[in-house]
């Protein structure tokens, strides 16, 4: 039963490489429904899987299956009216790939089979390949390339990093199944030196692939180069799935009592990409770019509140949550706004507000909550993480990421304000946009950003509990 | 006896490294992958006396990916789009060659204080593995040529594949699995991705591909 929420879009998406076009785009919103259903179903009542040994329904997964699911239903509204407005060569390529995308996705939130987790992160990366490369030019096939390389080596990391692990089971004497809710019991038996190893190595692995700096240069163009409903995708939902592997590895690392070994790695990891991504963001002349930096941060944020542990754990479930919702809205507005002014460059954009005023009303909501401002829910998480961080001792680490934030902040906002209030910096060469703001092209942000602005104020009973208890498996906890 | 094949096979492959980083065409490189494929996947047969069917259909499946049809198809590659033979580093020949002396010295220190019971027969087993892992990593970094290095992203999951299989029968199984698909799939779309670049900058130097930066 649980496997079923993969199968079917996997079986959906092959399907869409051979039907009319037409038919594959109501095929991809009926998918996002239908998986919709299939992980709501997940939450009410949780059935056993029919490979019990390489699949399960964990806290975590659970959370990311429902963020996954919930992005891509509105994703897939949006991609229609996006494929309606922007014409696209392949379009039954995109289609397809976008809903095996999904597929290996959802199979990465439930595997439990550390070896099936790596297969479904690795599967991600070739699901995911032909969507940045969509547009068939120079630029996107660099994008492509230094993807495909780059994430490669990453993978190849972390399969080091398993290597390792088994080999601290074997120096253990444990011979329980290789999955993590297996080897968590018993994770005190297992070789501690190995242990260590196969959990740097994983975290290098899997960190490429979330984009911790510095093994994060495939994520700027890579974001910036795929379609916008794909870059939505890629960067609310593919960066929480390789951050889920080093979760589940943590969780393994907590119980075997080394938090703090992998603490102090992934604060350090944090702290990088947090200081890479403000010193990128200042002097970022496109803003699909500088959104793609935006990610590398808020990455940085969740790796350094797990690192941090206790009420800062609580902190990045939350930060991911909303990560993904906000972000993704942005980059759905980023993916008008290059409808609107057929350019990537800020300088070609300006006075959105007036132009684009539905677009405007999204992207500026979206600014608001990246930034952290208080209606959203980031402004939440980062609060948890910085008072985690001052509990716990870790100043220094605190006033880096405070400092950074303001940084961020400031370089953010100044780029925003062009797009959104400036004059084009050349009126002769920008004109007006020519671009109708259909419901299919703005509701979906809207919907996003309510979601994000609702649940900072009103967490479900349900949710609330599960997120207790993922952060709990990692020593978190709102004391 | 068999213990000695093991670590003469592995002191050419040890040898075939040196070979790697001080060779300046791709047909050479080809040729030393292709050898390097062999002796890895064959390493099994020695070191295990007993074998599962299973286990060998899968070591000769590697065997003939790793030794036959990726070294041939990417010697077919760049017959075909006459790719460019010159593997332009990015750091020199000798510095290179230095680097992979360096490398095999530290490698065989290294693997002397690790406690891995399961290969105290053979001294060469671990040194090895680690050379091979870094080579690739470093012709990764060092070449500019995108053949060159994809090349070399296979001899780190040649590193991988003998470091796997030598670890433990769980170990082995694992690497099975995930190395096959890696090298299909990967290698399959790195050579589409090549075509392409062929295509589009006509040729695969991929210091051309820095319109993109930061």
């Amino acid at each position: 039963m649980v496997e079923m929420v993969f199968i079917t879009p996997f079986i959906t998406g092959l399907l869409a490489f051979i039907l009319p076009k037409a038919v594959s785009r109501q095929l991809l919103v009926l998918t996002g429904a239908v998986h919709l259903v299939l992980s709501l179903l997940l939450w009410k009542n949780t059935p056993r899987a029919w490979f019990a040994e390489y699949f399960a329904v964990t806290p975590e997964g659970l959370l990311s299956l429902l963020v996954i699911s919930l992005l891509f239903f509105l994703i897939a509204i949006y991609t229609t009216g996006y494929l309606a407005a922007h014409r696209l060569k392949s379009e039954n390529i995109f289609t397809g790939f976008m809903l095996l995308f999904l597929s290996t996705m959802t199979m990465v939130t439930l595997s439990d089979h550390i070896m099936v987790l790596w297969i479904a992160i690795e599967a991600t990366t070739l699901a995911s390949a032909p969507l940045i490369y969509t547009h068939r030019s120079g630029a996107s096939l660099e994008a492509t390339w230094k993807y495909v390389l780059i994430c490669s080596v990453g993978i190849a990391m972390a399969l080091v990093g398993s290597l390792f692990l088994t080999l601290s089971m074997e120096l253990g004497g444990v011979t329980a199944a290789m999955s993590f809710s297996a080897l968590t019991p018993v994770a005190g038996q297992l070789d501690p030196a190995w242990l260590k190893a196969g959990f740097i190595f994983i975290v290098v692995g899997y960190g490429t692939k979330m984009g911790l700096a510095p093994m994060h240069t495939w994520l700027p163009d890579a974001h910036s180069e795929a379609p916008s409903p794909a870059s939505a995708l890629l960067s609310g939902v593919l960066l929480n799935c390789a951050y889920l592997g080093i979760f589940k590895t943590n969780k393994i690392m907590v119980a075997a009592g080394l938090s703090d070994f992998s603490g102090t790695i992934l604060i350090v990891f944090g702290l990088l990409s947090i200081v890479a991504a403000a010193t990128y963001i200042l002097k970022q002349t496109e803003y699909k770019r500088m959104l793609a930096y935006s990610s590398i941060e808020n990455m940085g944020i969740i790796a350094l509140g797990t690192g941090i542990g206790g009420l800062g754990v609580y902190g990045a479930v939350i930060c991911m949550i909303h990560h993904s919702l906000i972000k993704s809205s942005l980059f759905l507005s980023s993916g008008n706004i290059l409808m609107g002014y057929k350019d990537r460059l800020i300088a070609n954009t300006g006075q959105m507000a007036k132009q684009m005023p539905k677009t405007f009303v999204a992207f500026f909501a979206g600014f608001a909550g990246i930034s952290g401002f208080p209606p959203f829910g980031i402004f939440i998480g980062e609060l948890f993480i910085i008072m985690a961080a001052f509990k716990s001792g870790h100043f220094l680490a605190a006033i880096v990421f405070i400092f950074s934030l303001c940084v961020i902040f400031a370089g953010f906002a100044g780029q925003v304000m062009k797009i959104c209030f400036d004059a084009p910096a050349d009126t002769e060469k920008t004109p007006a946009p020519d671009f109708r703001e259909t419901p299919a092209l703005v509701w979906p942000q809207y919907i996003l950003l309510l979601t994000s602005l609702i649940l900072c104020f009103f967490i479900p009973d349900a949710l609330y509990q599960t997120i207790v208890d993922a952060v709990h498996a990692i020593g978190g906890g709102l004391q | 006896m068999t213990l000695y094949t093991v670590d003469t096979l592995l002191s050419l492959v040890l040898l075939s490294v040196l070979f790697a980083f001080g060779s300046s065409r791709v047909p050479a490189l080809i040729k030393v992958m292709a050898f390097q494929g062999i002796v890895v996947s064959i390493i099994p047969f020695f070191i295990t006396p007993d074998m599962e069917t299973g286990a060998v259909i899968f070591t000769i499946a590697t065997l003939v990916i790793r030794g036959v049809l990726i070294p041939l198809s990417i010697h077919m590659a760049i017959r075909k789009v006459a790719i460019q033979r010159d593997v332009s580093p990015i750091v020199g020949y000798h510095a290179s060659l230095f680097f992979g002396l360096g490398l095999i010295v530290a490698a065989a220190v290294i693997s002397r204080y690790l406690n891995i019971p399961s290969i105290s027969d053979s001294q060469l087993l671990f040194p090895a593995a680690i050379s091979l892992l870094v080579t690739g990593m470093f012709l990764l970094m060092a070449r500019r040529n995108a053949i060159a290095m994809v090349i070399g992203y296979i001899m780190l999951e040649n590193g991988i594949y003998l470091m796997g299989t030598t670890f433990s029968v769980r170990a082995r199984h694992i690497v099975e699995f995930g190395i096959l698909l890696d090298v299909l799939a990967g290698v399959m779309i790195m050579a589409v991705i090549l075509q392409n670049i062929k295509q589009t900058f006509d040729d695969v130097d991929t210091s051309l591909l820095r319109t993109l930066k930061e």
